[in-house]
Order: C-alpha cells, then structure tokens, then sequence
C-alpha cells in the first residue's frame, strides 16, 4: 500500500521545470531590450540574445548535471566530498551572501519601479519593506509552498506577456528590422554579456536539485526550464524592436512596461494597461525574490545547523534591506545589479569548473 | 488558579466517592432502587414502576427517564409481557431460572443486554434505555427503548437547490445514518462509533467507504478524534475547530453540509463524512478550495451548465474578494487608468462626498454585514422590514443625504451579491473577512497592496492543509487529471474516475471488477 504523502521534503522534477523560469523571469527582462539595443543595430540584438541564451543553456545543463549526480546531497555534503569541508563551507557562505544580494537588489528595484508606474508619493523605503515582509511571510511557510506558488504564479505571467505581444502585432512595422547584420563584433559580444545578466538564475540549481526525489531526469528538465525564459526574451525583444524601432527603444529605461502602454483593451473597460502589466509582473519578481531569499537561508543553515530557520530569516532580513537601500540613486542600483549579475554568472562557472576538474582529479563518485 | 481548581476536583471526586461507593449491584430490589435513585439523586423525571410476575411472588421494576423512552414501547413489550404473557405458565422459584426465562421467552424486546454493575445502569438510563429489575438477582436486564421527539427530514434552508434531492440531515445521529445507508448501499461503507464530551456523551459517527478512502487519511481524523477533550460537543462545529490543520485561518478546512447527496458524493470521492449526534450538519474532510467551490447542482444539471456556473461561481469569487479594493484603487491611486468618460462620472458623482474612497467603502461594508447579520436573527415576518430599510438606508437615502456616492453603493452591493452566489456559507464568510483586509490594503498602497495582499493570500492557501491534503489541491500541487472536474466539468458519462489527489485505493468509479 503506497503511503498518502504530498512529499513535503521532496519535489518532483517537474518543479524544476517550473522553478527555473520563475526564478529567471523577473526584472531583468523589463530593461534587457534596452541594454541590448543601446549596443547593437537595428533588430540585430536577437542574435545576442538566442547566443546568451545558448551559453545559459549550457551552463544550466552542467550545473544541474553536476548536482543530480549527488543526488539527495545538500551542496555542502556534495562539495566537502569534493574539495574538503572548509572549502565548501566558504563556498556555501559565498552562495548565501550572493543570494542575499540578488534579494536586496529585488527588493530594492521593485520598489523604484513601483514608484515610478504605481505609487508615485509612497518613499521607497516603505515599498521595499512591505515587500520584504511579504518574501519573509513565503519564506517562513513551507519550501514546497514556494514550489507551489511558483506553479500558480508562471502561468499569469507568461499570459500576460503573451497578450503585450499580442495586442501590440497591430502596432509592428517591419521596416525597423532592416538593415539586418551591421552590428559589430564587439557590439554583439557586449549584447550576450548584457543578456547573459538577465539569464542569472543558476543558483537554485545548486541548492533545489538536492530536494528533488529522482534527479534523473532533472538536467533535461532544468535546460527545458531555461528556454522558456529565451523565448520568452526574444519575442518580448523583437516587439520592442517591431514596435519602437531600435533608437526609441534604446532610450527607454523600461521598454517591456512600455510596450504594455500601448495595449488597448477591447471595450475600453481600463486605461494604462501598463500599470496593470507590472501589477501582474511583481508575481515574477516576487517568486525570484522569495526564491533568493529562501536559498540563502537554505545554505546558511547547512553552515550553521543549529540556528533554527524563522531565526535566521530574521537575521538575514535586516542585512538585505540595508543593503537594498544603500543606493542612492538609480544609477547606483544599476552599478550593483550588474555587479551582482557578473559575479552571480562568474562564480557559477567558477564553482562547476572547480568542481568538475577536482571531482575528475580526485575521482568523487 | 488551575493547581487550585485541580485539588478541589480531586477533593470532590473523594466525597463523591464516599457517598456513593456502592458500585455492585445487590440482591434485594429495594436496596438496588435506592442506590440507583441515590446516584442520580432522585430526579424528577425517573420513572420507578413495581410490579409483580403473574402467577408467582417475584418482584421485579422497570426504571427509565420518562420523555426519554418510548412508553408505549415500555408497556407493550416489557410490562405487559410479564405481567400478561406469563398466564398459565409455569413460573419457576429459581430466581436464576426466572431470569434466563425472562430473557429466552417473556421479553418480546429488539435489543437487550445484561448489567452488572450500578454503571451499566445509570448509563442505560441516561441515554434512554429502560431497565428491569428482578428481585433477588443481582443482574439486570438493559433494554433499549428510546424514543423521543425528533425533526422530520426536511429540506437544508441554508442549501436549497433547483434540482436535485429535498431530504437534508436531521438532529437524530440513526436517522442520518439510515440517510447515508440509503443513498450508498454498499457492504464496505463503514460506520466507525466515538463518544465525544466527558460529560455529554455524545456519539460521533466517521462514515467511509472502506476499499475507497486511502487509509492513512482515516488514521489521521480518528487520530485527531481521540485527541477530543471536552465537556460537550452541542454542534459539529465543536469538532471541526478541535480537529481543524490550522485554527489561525479564516478558511474553512472541513465543508460542512446538510445534503446528504453532497455527503454521499464526497463518500464516492474517498473523503470521509463526521456527522455528530444532535447537529443536522456533517462535516466532510479533507477539504480543498476547488472543492468548496463547487455544488452538487454542478453534476445534476447537463455539462454546459455546470461548466458555466462554475465559471460564473469564481467570478463571484472574484467580485466578493476584490472589487470594493479595486475600485477604491483606482479611484484613490491611479484615476489615469479608467476610462475618460467613466472617470468624469464617477468625479462627478463623487461631488459633495465628504468621504475618502476608503471610508466610504468600509462604511458601507459594514453596513451591509449589520444588514446581513440582522436578516439572520430577525424573525421571518419582520425580516423584510429589514430588506425595506435596508434598501432605502443604503440604496438611497445614504446618496440623497450625499454620504456615499451612488457607484460606491452598486459596487457594495455587487459585493454583497457575489459573496451570496458562493455555494458554502463557510468561504463565503472566508471571502469577506478578506475583504476587509483587501480594502485596507488598496486604501494604503493602492493596487500594488492589493497584488501584494493577493501575493499574502496565495502563500497562506498553499500551506494550508485539511487532514494533510494541500488546500490548493489540485492547483497547485498540480494533478492535470483532476481538471476534468475543477471549473470545467466534463460531461457525466466521460468522468469515470475518482479525484487523482484523494490517491483512493480503487481508481475507478464505474469498474464493475473492482468492486467485486
């Protein structure tokens, strides 16, 4: 007789499936056409974009090759086989404190968008830190209850996206995308590195493999994840492209939210249905940010396993709200998420090479 | 405070003891009957009759609460047996022989059990069974003879259908059981007996098809049954707020119904139904939220139908929960995104409101919650003075005295509406306690409060629980299959199995092998 469980410890691959573009899906994505047009010509920034992807995929398939072949291994069993436990501890540490800064970045530009599209008299501080109370609310309740509200979340996001591309096929005016293939070399290589940023989302690899019951199948379904996401830019980029043409599109800061400007719902029943796109898209952000917030908790607690979780939830919290508001302007939140974008793709690549080239060496099975 | 109260019931537990320490029964029926009048103290409505077996000098007495028993019962196949019956028989001296006699040929009772001791006997009495006392022998017969006024099977006020059955439960534990019996004849649908309350004793019944429901869901409810501890239970509503996952929520975790079509259905679906003695409402658990939406009209009228009031059920939901929050968003916070003509009627319906959005609309909440608690408590024939006043009171006099604006009062009542559609009382109530929140909210933070608030919501279902099931079942944790039967409904004859995330033992519902 099989046992009545909804497998509270454990997840389903399928989750996986579902985790990644949650977690990828965010902010990024409602700039990226920006970054990515300022550097190229025309509509050539897709070729940047499905190449940055490429990378990603790569790098998603390795990492999550690498973890499911520990399988129900925390990070830090796995790699204290592999390079001695000190080193994996500083390994695990450096994770929670890159998680920790992804959350304040979050945290921080949800609230200076919100400010600009929604509540234009509310200060930041306080828009950050009801959000902050809500991740820490999601974070306190059951990791599979993540899991679940990214299953709930995903779908009315992509709608929503689908329906800006929709409404706005009216609006396409092909002639923006000629003439095709006169962006330079260097043009497109800092293309990828400014899309490779808005892909960053290899962390909860590291950490959410672990939960899953029969990681067999789990790189595939990780690499399935992530090529939602560069659909996802890459229709998302061309309409921006289609719609506004390359020089408009790289002067607004948030071309995706503009792109829902133009929407016009049938009946006319709302107007500006850009401030309703981005009340929908802080349901992507907040599964990111929840995500963030739940691993650095995750990987501070295998370090310190005897400091109870809703502890140290409430250690952590502190620190990523000072560090969120310690920008002072937008130009400064800019420097440190591309900061934390770098170093969250560098060290991943650091980390697997590390990993894969000692286990190779030292022959970890 | 407790330590005081510990020792005095110790202390009288002691003098209770001393004065009734006689716990046997004797052989003399004098001295039986006053013990037994001793331990219940003489009440007014104990019903001592003596008399003797025709034909011989044995005494004997019958001992039950009048009100409680069926006296006619009592004088038809007890007394009158003894003292009629026995005509022209031999009546044997050995008082042991007359008891067994007593028992094979005399009593012409259904049910009857032996007692031993003064326990067996006051409990026969208190819960309506008629005990005979035989001089000389130190047993005595308990004889079941309830019978008291009881309801007859009506049909639910507060879950009337267009089609479908007109029985609903009633107060009487047998009756409901019957009720159950009839709609499921099945040999594997169990009836498993507690008693809950210390000093109530009420019966509480779990009803289960027992080759359907998973096991462990079983163990888990009479796991939390046996952790019951209380004086009395008067409602089932007592059992559910002492089993219930989470008591913090405002969502229900167990459906209470009185249909027992609805009850039955949950039975097939391999739930488990509580129903308690004296409370016409059985509890059905697990509970999720799909489930609280739908009603058994659902599968009783053709598919289309059903679809379409589900449909139209998570629209009222929508409109219970969100649209006094809504409007005073986009009022208060972001008046760009309504339309230009919409905006200068409502700006100018709002002319000479002294209000902010946000009190006007808890203003009016409020007033439509007085309104709706009145309705319940007013007696039928003044309760439409209420709908009278009310209406005027909101619907006109409040917009003439330029207190509320006319579109704030079509949006509270949309609201109110909506949250009447719901087919459960209970999450109705669920969605309008929300409500307040929700108001609150987009009064604060206009609509990234309610997104935020909607965000809270969402965390808090899916790590709700109803007897280990997640209540977002079957969403999320997601179970496609079970989607034939969430909004849409598929067509009867097309839904043949049982829900996926119940994990029953026979899949199946209409596998004739199975069952055999």
């Amino acid at each position: 007789m099989k046992r009545f469980e909804y497998a509270d410890q454990k997840i389903s691959d399928k989750q996986i499936l579902v985790a990644v573009p949650s977690f990828v899906i965010g902010i990024g994505i409602l700039s990226l056409p920006q970054s990515v047009a300022s550097v190229s010509m025309a509509s050539d920034g897709w070729i940047s974009i499905l190449i940055g992807g490429m990378i990603v995929l790569l790098i998603t398939w390795s990492v999550a090759k690498l973890a499911s072949s520990f399988p129900n291994q925390s990070f830090i069993t796995y790699t204290s086989a592999i390079v001695t436990r000190p080193i994996a501890i500083v390994l695990t540490f450096l994770f929670a404190i890159l998680s920790m800064s992804v959350t304040a970045l979050q945290v921080r530009q949800i609230a200076d968008i919100a400010k600009h599209y929604l509540l234009k008299e509310t200060p930041v501080e306080i828009i950050s830190f009801t959000f902050l109370l809500l991740i820490i609310y999601a974070v306190a309740g059951s990791r599979t209850g993540l899991f679940r509200l990214n299953t709930l979340f995903l779908p009315f996001v992509l709608f929503v996206a689908l329906i800006v591309i929709a409404f706005n096929i009216n609006w396409f005016d092909l002639g923006f995308l000629s003439p095709t293939f006169e962006t330079s070399f260097s043009g497109y290589m800092e293309g990828v590195k400014n899309s490779v940023l808005s892909y960053a989302g290899f962390v909860i690899l590291w950490f959410y493999i672990t939960l899953v019951k029969e990681p067999k199948n789990t790189p595939k379904m990780a690499v399935l994840g992530m090529c939602i996401p560069i659909v996802l830019y890459l229709s998302l980029y061309l309409t921006c492209i289609l719609v506004f043409g390359n020089s408009v599109t790289s002067n607004l800061q948030y071309p995706s939210i503009e792109l829902a400007k133009i929407v016009e719902i049938p009946g006319g029943i709302l107007e500006r249905f850009e401030s309703l796109f981005f009340v929908i898209w802080i349901m992507a952000i907040f599964n990111t940010t929840a995500m963030a917030f739940d691993i650095a908790v995750l990987a501070l607690n295998t370090i310190f396993t005897n400091i109870g979780k809703i502890n140290l939830i409430f250690i952590i919290a502190p620190i990523v709200y000072v560090t969120g508001m310690y920008p002072q302007d937008l130009v400064q939140v800019s420097i440190f998420g591309s900061f934390i974008g770098y170093s969250s793709v560098l060290y991943t690549v650091f980390v697997v090479i590390l990993l894969f080239v000692i286990a190779k060496i030292r022959r970890v099975k | 405070m407790r330590v005081n109260s510990f020792f005095n019931r110790n202390r009288k537990k002691k003098q209770e003891k001393e004065a009734n320490n006689i716990t046997q029964l004797v052989k003399n029926l004098d001295a039986n009957l006053q013990n037994t009048k001793n331990l219940l103290d003489e009440p007014a409505d104990l019903a001592i009759r003596k008399f003797t077996v025709r034909g011989s000098e044995h005494q004997c007495a019958t001992v039950y609460i009048d009100g409680l028993v069926d006296g006619l019962y009592v004088r038809n196949n007890i007394i009158e047996n003894i003292q009629l019956e026995t005509e022209g028989k031999q009546i044997p001296d050995n008082k042991q022989k007359l008891f067994d006699e007593l028992n094979q040929e005399i009593l012409s009772t259904t049910s009857l059990q032996i007692g031993y001791t003064l326990d067996d006997v006051s409990n026969g009495i208190l819960s309506g069974s008629t005990v005979l006392y035989l001089d000389g022998i130190d047993k005595v017969f308990i004889i079941k003879t309830q019978g008291w006024d009881k309801r007859d099977i009506q049909e639910p006020v507060t879950e009337a259908l267009i089609r479908g059955p007109r029985d609903g439960f009633v107060e009487d534990l047998r009756t409901n059981m019957a009720l159950m019996r009839r709609y499921i004849q099945d040999p594997n649908l169990r009836f498993k007996t507690y008693q809950i309350g210390r000093r109530s004793k009420k019966n509480l019944v779990v009803t289960y098809i027992a080759d359907v429901i998973h096991p462990d869901i079983l163990k888990e409810i009479k796991r939390r049954l046996d952790s019951i501890d209380t004086d009395d239970a008067p409602e089932s509503g007592f059992i559910e707020q002492w089993i219930e996952d989470n008591y913090l929520s405002p969502f229900p975790q167990l459906m209470n119904t009185e249909r027992p079509d609805k009850a039955s259905a949950a039975l097939l679906q391999g739930k488990a139904v509580i129903m308690l003695d004296g409370s016409p409402f059985v509890l059905i658990a697990p509970t999720t939220l799909g489930g609280a939406m739908q009603s058994p009209e659902d599968y009783y009228e053709r598919w289309t139908i059903g679809t379409l009031l589900r449909i139209l059920r998570y629209i009222a939901a929508f409109i219970a929960i969100f649209l006094p929050s809504l409007y005073i968003a986009l009022v208060s916070f972001h008046p760009g995104m309504i339309p230009t003509n919409l905006a200068f009627s409502i700006a100018a319906s709002r002319e000479g409101v002294p209000f902010t959005p946000l009190i006007e609309a808890v203003l009016m909440a409020i007033t439509m919650e007085l309104l709706r608690e009145a309705g319940v408590r007013l007696p039928k024939t003044i309760g439409q003075t209420i709908g009278i006043v009310g209406g005027l009171v909101i619907g006109d006099a409040a917009v003439q005295a330029g207190i509320v604006s006319p579109i704030m009062v079509i949006v509270v009542a949309l609201n109110a509406i909506a949250s009447f559609a719901l087919p459960a009382y209970s999450i109705a109530i669920a969605f309008r306690i929300i409500l307040f929140g929700f108001i609150f909210l987009a009064g604060t933070f206009g609509l990234y409060g309610i997104i935020i608030g909607y965000i809270m919501v969402n965390i808090h279902i899916v790590n709700l629980k109803s007897i280990g099931v997640p209540y977002s079942t079957p969403f999320a944790p997601t179970f496609f299959k079970d989607w034939e039967d969430l909004i849409f409904r598929k067509p009867i004859p097309l839904l043949t199995t049982r829900p996926e995330y119940m994990q029953t033992n026979d899949k199946q519902s209409t596998d004739k092998e199975n069952r055999s």
